[in-house]
C-alpha cells in the first residue's frame, strides 16, 4: 500500500468524524452511536465490515473483475489446440460431441463442421504460456503475473441465465451478486466513495452487444446498499452528483448547513436514530462531489502512465479508461470494481469482430497488471478477466479458413487471474483436443467463484444470507471447493 | 429488498427481554427457532438429505429406539443422546458437527435442556393451525396494550393533529395532505374528526393507487418482458385493474380467485380476464438459442413459488430440488402445485413482441362499434376492388404469342400500403402511415411513411405477407424526403431473405446505426445523406448487397438514425421476362405459390391457389384467384385499378389506426389440452421423474374439486376457504406491515418454521378470523388498523426505548419510517402543485438522467433508447411510470424498489448517500422546487416568514418552531444576497425544468426561494411517514 495514500485516508477519516461531530454536536453523535451504526462509528468506517470478516487473513484486499460480456472464444484466445488443422471443415466426431445439449440456434444445423483458429499462438513468458500473440499482444507479456484457466465451466448455454450465473451463482433473477456480496461482507476502507464501483464502457462498433442487466451488479436480497454504483461513461460519473447550474460549491454548503441544523433539532424532537443516519449520508454525499470528481481528473497522471494504457484512456467511457480508473480505485481502498464490455458474441464474423474486442481491451487489460505492479498493489488487487461461457470448435454458418462463427459453449471455457493471492505464470486445466470437454482439473464457476473469496479472506461457507428460509449463499447449495492449485 | 435479521437478534432483543431461559418452555416458540436454524437441515423433513435416519422435527422420530439410543428422552435428560451429543468435546460426536459451521449458545442449550426436563412436548408449527379468535380482548389496542403491560411499557400519547393528518395522508393515499385539508381537520373539533379524516382518504381514488402499489410488488408488474432484449409488454390494464379492485373496495377472496383463475369463471367478465394477468406478470425471455423447455418448466415454478409466498406465505420454490428442508412440504406435492399453472397457454418464447399471446383486446361498445364499421367499409371497397378487376382486360403474358420481350420494369413494394399479409413491426413508436391531410410528405399515392425518433428506429416486417422475388440486374430502390429541420444522421435499407438481415445499404453516418460488420454486404456504405427538404430517390444494387436473381425476399426495413423522415414507393427496378415473372404472369404467379398458403387472401382464393392451376379448377374459382392477384399482385393493373386499391388501403389503415388505439392485454389461461407434469429431478427441466397432477400439499386442509383433475379455480377458492390456516393471516399481515412498517410476523414471505414467530400471536389470528370472517373487507380492515390509539401514537422514542425495540415490534410508539421510493417523488410533485393525477394507461416516461437504459441495452431492442414524454405527462404519480426491468427508473430503485424481475414482500428502506444526492440535484426536485418558490412568492405572503410559513406547511402540514424559522430565514437572507450579486447563476438555476419560471419574478428572489424550498423537500422529515 502506497504510505502517502495511506495517510491521506487516515487523515480523511479523522477529518470526517471529527466534522461530523462538530457539525452534529455532542448529544446528536451520542445518539448516532446508538444505533445500528454503532460498529461504523467506533470502527471509523463508513463501510464497515460484518462482524468476524475476513474470516482469515486474507491475500486480496480489493478485486477489479473484467466481465467479458457474449462469450469470448477461448479457441480464439487462450485454448491452444495444434491438431485442429486437419480437422479443417469435417464434422466434429460424435464421441467428442456425446450428445450434449446444443442451443437451438445450432441444433438444427446438418452438419457440425470443424472451425480451427485462424491465428498464431506462441509460448511466453518464463512459464510457456499458449496466447495467441496476433489478438493479445499486450496481454502476450504480462503472462508470468496471471494464472489461466481453461476449465471454467457453467451451467447455462444462453446469455442470460448465463450471465445471471456467473454474477450471482443463480440462473434465475433474485440472489446477490458477487460484488454485494463482498461489499456486504467485507465493506470498504473508503469513506467518501461506495464500496462497489460498475463501469460499462463502450465496445467496438460493428460487434454484437448483448444485453447486460442490473442484476448482473444488483444486491438481490441483501440489503440494497450493497449493490454496485455504476459510474456512467457520459454525464455525470455518478448519478445526480453535480450541483444543478446556479449552485455553486459554497451554495450547496450553506444549505447542508441549513439542511444539517433542522435535522438535529428534529432528531432532537422524536429520537429517531435514522435522523442521525440521514445526516451523515448528506455529508457523504456532499464529499463524493468532491471525491468523485477528483477520482476521475486524470489530468495528473504521468505521461508514461497514459502511454501505459493506450491512446483511449483519455477517452471517458472506453475500456482503457475505465481500467486506469479501476487502479485509481483500488488505490482509495474502495473493494469491489467491475468491468463489463460488451460485444463478445460471435455467432458469425469470429475474427474480424474478435480482433476489434481484443484491440478494444488487450491493452487497457495488461497496463492495469502492469500498472499495480509497479505501484505495489497488485499483491493486495486480486484481478480476474473472463465472460459467461465459451463457444463450440465447430462453426454456425459460413465456414473458410479465415472466416467462421462460433455458438455458446458452456462446457469449459477461459478465465485468467492475476494479483493477490494468485500464483501467476501457470496454466491450469485441461480440455481434450477439441477444446469441447474438460479431460483434467475442471472449474466449475462455484468453485471459482469459491476461490476468489478465498483469496479476499472468506469462507464461502460461512458468508450466508437469509434468503426464503434458506441460508443462501453465492456458491450454491451442492459443496463447492476453493481451487488450491491457484493459489500463490 | 428483503432484510430478515436472524432469530438469535430478534430473541435477544424483544422475546427474551431480558436475555434468560424461560420458566415454561413453549416448543413452537422457543424450540422450533432452535432446532429449526441447527437441526433440521440433518435431521428434518427432507428424507434423502437425512443423517442417521434421525429426525428430530416430529415426537415419533426425537423419541424413536435407535439400537438402544434415543435421541430425546421426555423427562430424562441423561438419557437423551441428543443432549450427550450437545455436552460432547469430541469432534465426531458433538452436535451441531463443526462442518456444519453451526453452534449452539449457552442460552440456547439451556432451553433445549430445559424443554427435555419439562416433558419434551411437541406442538404442530403455529401457523399450520387454524387460527382461532381468542375472547380476551376485543381491539387492536387491547391486544397491544397487554403484551406492553407484560414487557413493563406503555403506549405513547397520540400525535398531534397536524402529525396525524400527514401520517393518514401518506398512508392512505400515499400524497400529503393539502393544507386546506389540514386546517379543515384542526377546525374540526368533534370526537370523531380523525376517523372522518380516514373516511375521506378512504374514498379517494388515491387511495386504490397507493394500496395497489405494494400489491404491484408482490405481482412483479413491469411493462418490460424481463430477460435477454428486455421488450416492450402491454399489459398496463392489469396494473390498472389492481388500483380499480382496491378503490372498488372488492372482497379480497374475489381478488384473489379472480386474479388466480378469472378465465376459469363461467362467462368471465373482460374485468376478471384483466386479472388473470397476475401470473401473466413472470419474466419471460425470447433469447435464440434458448429451449422451449426449459422456459416452460421455469415460468411454472415461478407462478407456482409466487402464489404459494402470495398467499400462503410458504417459501415453496425450496422444494423445487429436493424436500423441504423445514416445512412438511415434499418435493412431489411442490411439483403437485407447479401443475396447476404447468399447462398455461402462453408460449416459451415471448416473442419480443408488444403482445404475446394469450391477450384479449379491452373494448368499449364504443370502440365494438367503430371497428364494426371499419371492418364494414373495409369489404365494402374490397368487393369494388374485385368488381373492377373482373372487368379488367389482362392478357397473360405467360399466354402470349409472340412470347413479350424482357425488359426493364419496376416493382413496387410498398405505396399507400405494405405487400398484403406483412406482419409490421416497429422499433420507437408504432407504426405511421399518413396522408397529406395529416400534415405528411407524399410521394405517390395517398399514403406514406411518417418515423421520427431518437436514436436507432425503424419500420420492417420479415413475415406474414408473400416472398417478393428479385430479377435480373435488380436495383432497390426508396424514395424519402428528411424533414430539415429534424433530419436523421442516416437512413438504411435493409432486406430479409433465406439468410436472414444480413443485408444493408446505409446513407450518411456510416457509424450510427450499429448493424453488420462493416465494410461487408452487412453493412455497405451507399453514400452522404440524400439532399433535405425534397423528395429523393435512393437506389442500391442488389447484387452489392449479397442478393441475386431469383431470390426470394421475405421482407425489409426501413431504418433511420434519429431525426424525421417520410417514406414512400419502394420497390425494385429489374430486367423481367414477363412470361416468367410472378409479378406480372398470373400464371406464374400461380405456379410459384401451388402448395402454399397466400397471405392476405381469403381462405377460399387461399385454397384455390394452394392446389395449383394444373388441377383444372373450375373457370369460376379461377377467375377469383385471378381477381385477386390483379388486384393486389400484379405490378402491370394494380396501377390501373390505383384508386380503387387505395381506398382499400385508406380502409385498412383505418382500422389499423383504430386497433391500434384500442389496447390489448396478457391474459392467463389454459392450453386446450394439459400438458403432463413431473416431478423434476433436482429441479432440472430435462429429467422428469414421477407424474403428478394438479394437487395441494396434504399438511393443509383437502381440496374441494369441482371434476377429476383439480383446476386453478379450486386452487384459487381452497386458498380462501375459511379452513385455510394461512391466507387469511398472511393478508392481514402484510396489510399490518404497510401500516405499522414491520409485520406481526416480521417474516413476510415465510410463515413457515424458518419465518419469525408472530410478536402477537393472539392479535394476528384475531385480525384474521375477523377479516375472513367479516367479508375479506379490506377498507374495513384498513380503517381498523389507522384508527387504532397504536397507529395514532407519537413516534418520539427515548434512547432507552430505541436501544431496546430499535424495529418497534412491540408499539410503545408510534409507527415511523422513510417514504417508499414513489412517496419520495409523489410528495415533492404534490407540493410543488405539479402533479397530475390522471389515473391509468400506458406506462409515462419522466425525467431520467441520460445513459440508463442504453448501457445495458441491447442492439435490437425496442427499449434501448429511453425517450422522455413531454409537459403534463412527466408529473404523472410513479404507479404510472414505465418500469424497465433490466434497468429500473433510479428514482425508483435509488429509494428501494425492487426490479420486477421477481416477487416481492418486503421493500427495504435504505439510507444512502446516493438518495441525498438524488434529492439535491435530479432535475425533477430541483424543478419541483422552483415551482414550490413561485408558490412561496405568489400565494405566501409578501414577508420572508410568511412564505416560509407557507413552504413549511405546505411540505410538512404543521407550523415552523422559532428556531426552525430562524435558521431558514437566515439561509434566505444569505442565498438571496448571492443570487443578486450574480443575476446569471440565479437564471441558470431556475430555468431547470421542462415548465418555465413566470417572467414577472425576480430571478434573484426565486432562485434563494429555490433552495430555501429544496432544503425544506431534503429534510429528513420530509422524506419520512412519522
Amino acid at each position: 500500500m502506497n504510505p502517502l495514500l495511506e495517510y491521506h485516508r487516515d487523515l480523511t477519516r479523522r477529518q470526517f468524524f471529527g466534522d461530523v461531530g462538530l457539525r452534529l454536536g455532542g448529544a446528536a453523535l451520542a445518539m448516532m452511536l446508538q444505533n445500528t451504526a454503532q460498529a461504523a462509528a467506533t470502527s471509523g468506517r463508513v463501510h464497515p465490515p460484518l462482524p468476524g470478516l475476513p474470516h482469515f487473513k486474507p491475500k486480496a484486499k480489493s478485486i477489479i473483475y473484467m466481465h467479458m460480456n457474449g462469450g469470448p472464444s477461448q479457441l480464439d484466445t487462450w485454448d491452444y489446440k495444434p491438431k485442429l488443422g486437419e480437422f479443417f471443415d469435417k464434422d466434429i466426431p460424435p464421441s467428442i460431441q456425446g450428445g450434449q445439449r446444443l442451443s437451438t440456434m445450432t441444433s438444427g444445423q446438418s452438419r457440425f463442421p470443424v472451425a480451427p483458429s485462424k491465428f498464431k499462438f506462441e509460448r511466453m513468458g518464463k512459464a510457456g504460456t499458449w496466447v495467441n500473440t496476433d489478438l493479445l499482444p499486450y496481454t502476450s507479456k504480462i503472462v508470468d503475473d496471471i494464472a489461466v484457466v481453461k476449465t471454467v465451466n457453467t451451467n447455462a448455454i444462453n446469455h442470460d441465465p448465463a450471465c445471471t450465473f456467473v454474477m450471482t451463482g443463480r440462473e434465475v433473477p433474485g440472489y446477490a451478486s458477487i460484488g454485494s456480496w463482498l461489499a456486504y461482507g467485507l465493506g470498504s476502507e473508503n469513506n467518501d466513495l461506495p464500496a462497489f464501483v460498475v463501469f460499462t464502457p463502450k465496445w467496438p462498433e460493428g460487434s454484437n452487444g448483448q444485453a447486460l442487466f442490473t442484476r448482473m451488479w444488483s444486491s438481490g436480497f441483501l440489503p440494497t446498499k450493497h449493490s454496485g454504483v455504476a459510474f456512467r461513461g457520459a454525464g455525470d460519473p455518478v448519478l445526480y452528483l453535480p450541483n444543478p447550474d446556479g449552485v455553486s460549491g459554497s451554495d450547496r454548503r450553506a444549505m447542508l448547513d441549513a439542511v444539517n441544523q433542522l435535522n438535529q433539532r428534529n432528531l432532537t424532537r422524536l429520537g429517531d436514530p435514522e435522523t442521525a443516519t440521514r445526516i451523515a449520508q448528506y455529508e457523504m454525499a456532499f464529499r463524493m462531489q468532491t471525491s468523485v470528481p477528483e477520482l476521475v481528473d486524470i489530468s495528473n497522471e504521468p505521461q508514461s502512465v497514459m502511454d501505459l494504457y493506450g491512446p483511449k484512456a483519455k477517452e471517458p467511457g472506453s475500456f482503457a479508461h475505465s481500467c486506469l480508473l479501476a487502479r485509481r480505485l483500488v488505490e482509495r481502498g474502495v473493494r469491489v470494481v467491475q468491468m463489463f464490455h460488451r460485444g463478445w458474441d460471435q455467432h458469425g464474423s469470429l475474427p474480424a469482430q474478435l480482433s476489434g474486442q481484443c484491440k478494444d481491451t488487450d491493452q487497457g487489460s495488461a497496463a492495469l497488471v502492469t500498472d499495480l505492479k509497479q505501484r505495489g498493489l497488485l499483491d493486495d488487487t486480486l484481478v480476474v478477466w473472463g465472460g459467461e461461457f465459451g463457444r463450440t470448435v465447430y462453426s454456425q454458418g459460413t465456414l473458410t479458413k479465415n472466416d467462421y462463427g462460433r455458438d455458446h459453449h458452456p462446457r469449459n471455457f477461459c478465465m485468467w487471474l492475476a494479483g493477490g493471492g494468485i500464483k501467476g505464470g501457470q496454466t491450469y486445466g485441461e480440455t481434450d483436443d477439441f477444446s469441447y470437454n474438460v479431460v483434467e482439473n475442471p472449474v466449475h464457476i462455484n468453485d471459482l467463484n469459491a476461490t476468489l473469496l478465498h483469496c479476499l479472506g472468506i469462507d464461502h461457507d460461512r458468508l450466508s444470507y437469509k434468503f426464503q428460509g434458506l441460508d443462501a449463499k453465492l456458491t450454491g447449495v451442492e459443496a463447492s471447493k476453493v481451487v488450491k492449485a491457484l493459489l500463490a | 429488498m428483503k432484510m430478515i435479521a436472524s432469530i438469535g437478534l430478534f430473541l435477544s432483543t424483544v422475546s427474551a427481554v431480558p436475555a434468560a431461559v424461560p420458566e415454561k418452555v413453549v416448543f413452537n416458540q422457543h424450540i422450533r427457532p432452535i432446532l429449526s436454524d441447527k437441526c433440521f437441515s440433518c435431521h428434518g423433513l427432507d428424507a434423502k438429505h437425512r443423517k442417521a435416519e434421525l429426525r428430530l422435527d416430529t415426537p415419533e422420530g426425537a423419541f424413536a429406539d435407535h439400537d438402544g439410543a434415543k435421541a430425546i428422552v421426555p423427562g430424562k435428560l441423561m438419557e437423551s443422546e441428543a443432549w450427550k451429543r450437545i455436552l460432547s468435546k469430541d469432534a465426531d460426536e458433538m452436535m451441531p458437527p463443526p462442518k456444519s459451521n453451526k453452534t449452539l449458545n449457552d442460552e440456547e442449550r439451556a432451553t433445549i435442556k430445559r424443554w427435555i426436563e419439562q416433558g419434551a412436548a411437541y406442538q404442530k408449527h403455529w401457523s399450520f393451525e387454524a387460527p382461532l379468535k381468542s375472547a380476551a380482548a376485543n381491539s387492536i389496542d387491547t391486544f397491544i396494550q397487554e403484551r406492553l403491560k407484560r414487557e413493563g411499557l406503555t403506549m405513547a400519547p397520540q400525535a398531534d393533529k397536524e402529525t396525524l393528518a400527514r401520517r393518514a395522508a401518506f398512508a392512505l393515499t400515499g400524497l400529503p395532505p393539502s393544507v386546506a385539508e389540514v386546517d379543515a381537520f384542526l377546525a374540526d373539533s368533534a370526537p370523531d374528526a380523525y376517523e372522518k379524516l380516514v373516511d375521506r382518504y378512504l374514498a379517494s381514488p388515491r387511495y386504490g393507487e397507493e394500496m395497489a402499489r405494494h400489491w404491484l410488488d408482490v405481482a412483479r408488474y413491469a411493462d418490460t418482458h424481463g430477460l435477454h432484449l428486455d421488450n416492450e409488454r402491454q399489459m398496463w390494464a392489469y396494473r390498472d385493474w389492481v388500483v380499480g379492485s382496491f378503490n372498488e373496495n372488492q372482497r379480497f377472496d374475489q381478488f384473489t380467485i379472480e386474479q388466480l383463475a378469472g378465465d376459469q369463471l363461467p362467462n368471465p367478465t373482460m374485468k376478471q380476464l384483466i386479472a388473470t394477468g397476475f401470473n401473466r406478470c413472470t419474466a419471460t425471455t425470447s433469447e435464440g438459442g434458448s429451449i422451449d423447455a426449459e422456459y416452460t418448466f421455469r415460468y411454472a415454478v415461478e407462478r407456482a413459488a409466487t402464489t404459494a409466498q402470495t398467499w400462503m406465505g410458504l417459501t415453496a420454490g425450496c422444494a423445487q430440488c429436493h424436500d423441504h428442508k423445514f416445512d412438511p412440504l415434499s418435493q412431489k406435492e411442490f411439483y403437485s402445485l407447479y401443475a396447476f399453472f404447468h399447462s398455461s397457454a402462453d408460449p416459451a418464447m415471448d416473442g419480443n413482441a408488444l403482445l404475446t399471446k394469450p391477450v384479449m383486446k379491452i373494448t368499449t361498445p364504443e370502440t365494438d362499434a367503430k371497428l364494426a364499421a371499419a371492418t364494414g367499409k373495409i369489404t365494402e371497397t374490397e368487393k369494388a376492388l374485385e368488381a373492377a378487376a373482373s372487368v379488367l382486360v389482362y392478357n397473360d403474358p405467360a399466354k402470349a404469342e409472340p412470347r413479350p420481350p424482357v425488359a426493364q420494369a419496376e416493382n413496387v413494394w410498398f405505396d399507400d400500403a405494405f405487400p398484403a399479409g406483412a406482419n409490421v413491426m416497429s422499433s420507437g413508436h408504432p407504426l405511421k402511415l399518413r396522408t397529406v391531410e395529416n400534415g405528411a410528405q407524399v410521394f405517390s399515392g395517398k399514403i406514406s411513411i411518417k418515423r421520427s425518433g431518437d436514436g436507432m428506429v425503424q419500420d420492417f416486417y420479415n413475415g406474414g405477407a408473400a416472398p417478393l422475388a428479385i430479377p435480373q440486374d435488380a436495383v432497390f430502390f426508396a424514395h424519402v424526403f428528411l424533414d430539415p429541420a429534424n433530419p436523421p444522421k442516416s437512413v438504411m435499407l435493409q432486406f430479409h431473405n433465406n439468410g436472414g438481415w444480413n443485408h444493408r445499404a446505409v446513407w450518411g453516418d456510416y457509424a450510427a446505426i450499429e448493424f453488420g460488420t462493416v465494410n461487408t454486404n452487412e453493412r455497405v456504405n451507399a453514400g452522404p445523406l440524400p439532399e433535405k427538404g425534397k423528395w429523393v430517390r435512393l437506389e442500391f444494387p442488389a447484387e452489392k448487397l449479397g442478393i441475386k436473381t431469383g431470390d426470394q425476399l421475405s421482407g425489409f426495413a426501413l431504418t433511420q438514425f434519429g431525426g424525421l423522415v417520410f417514406w414512400d414507393k419502394i420497390g425494385v427496378a429489374g430486367k423481367s421476362d414477363p412470361a416468367t415473372d410472378p409479378s406480372r404472369s398470373f400464371l406464374a404467379w400461380w405456379k410459384a405459390n401451388t402448395g402454399k398458403d397466400v397471405a392476405g387472401a381469403s381462405a377460399e382464393v387461399i385454397k384455390i391457389v394452394k392446389a395449383g392451376p394444373d388441377k383444372k379448377p373450375a373457370a369460376a374459382d379461377e377467375k377469383k384467384a385471378r381477381d385477386f392477384y390483379l388486384a393486389t399482385i400484379c405490378s402491370d393493373t394494380k396501377a390501373a385499378l390505383g384508386p380503387v386499391a387505395a381506398a382499400v388501403a385508406t380502409a385498412k389503415k383505418e382500422q389499423d389506426d383504430l386497433d391500434k388505439i384500442v389496447p390489448s392485454t396478457f391474459i392467463f389461461k389454459d392450453l386446450d389440452k394439459p400438458r403432463d407434469s413431473f416431478v423434476m429431478m433436482r429441479g432440472a427441466y430435462d429429467k422428469p421423474g414421477d407424474k403428478v397432477i394438479p394437487a395441494t400439499p396434504a399438511f393443509l386442509p383437502p381440496l374441494a374439486k369441482a371434476a377429476e383433475r383439480a383446476t386453478r379455480l379450486d386452487l384459487a377458492k381452497w386458498l380462501v376457504s375459511p379452513e385455510h390456516p394461512l391466507t387469511a393471516r398472511v393478508t392481514v399481515n402484510r396489510f399490518w406491515h404497510q401500516f405499522f412498517g414491520v409485520g406481526l410476523v416480521k417474516s413476510l414471505g415465510d410463515f413457515g418454521s424458518q419465518g419469525l414467530p408472530p410478536t402477537h400471536p393472539t392479535l394476528l389470528d384475531w385480525l384474521a378470523v375477523s377479516f375472513r370472517d367479516g367479508g375479506w373487507d379490506v377498507k374495513a380492515l384498513v380503517r381498523q388498523m389507522v384508527t387504532s390509539a397504536a397507529f395514532r401514537q407519537s413516534s418520539r422514542v427515548s434512547q432507552d426505548l430505541v436501544t431496546r425495540d430499535p424495529e418497534n415490534l412491540l408499539l410503545a410508539r408510534g409507527p415511523r419510517f422513510r417514504l417508499d421510493a414513489e412517496q419520495v417523488r409523489d410528495n415533492v410533485l404534490a407540493v410543488a402543485g405539479l402533479i397530475n393525477l390522471k389515473m391509468g394507461g400506458v406506462g409515462a416516461k419522466s425525467y431520467q438522467p441520460a445513459n440508463i437504459w442504453e448501457p445495458v441495452g441491447f442492439a435490437g431492442s425496442n427499449t434501448r433508447n429511453y425517450t422522455q414524454d413531454k409537459g403534463d405527462a412527466l408529473y404523472r404519480r410513479s404507479i404510472y411510470a414505465f418500469f424497465k426491468r433490466t434497468a429500473p427508473p433510479p428514482f425508483m430503485s435509488n429509494f428501494d424498489a425492487p426490479n420486477r424481475e421477481q416477487s416481492c414482500t418486503v421493500r427495504e428502506r435504505s439510507n444512502t448517500p446516493m438518495q441525498a444526492l438524488q434529492l439535491m440535484n435530479d432535475t425533477q426536485h430541483v424543478e419541483a422546487a422552483r415551482v414550490l418558490a413561485q408558490r412561496m412568492l405568489t400565494e405566501g405572503g409578501t414577508e420572508p416568514t410568511a412564505r416560509i410559513t407557507f413552504a413549511f406547511r405546505t411540505i410538512l402540514a404543521r407550523r415552523p418552531e422559532p428556531e426552525e424559522m430562524a435558521t431558514l430565514q437566515q439561509q434566505l437572507a444569505a442565498h438571496l444576497i448571492r443570487y443578486q450579486q450574480d443575476a446569471e447563476a440565479a437564471k441558470k438555476l431556475i430555468a431547470i425544468g421542462e415548465s418555465k419560471a413566470p417572467p414577472t419574478l425576480d430571478p434573484a428572489q426565486l432562485a434563494a426561494h429555490t433552495l430555501v424550498a429544496s432544503t425544506l423537500l431534503n429534510l429528513d422529515e420530509t422524506v419520512s411517514r412519522n
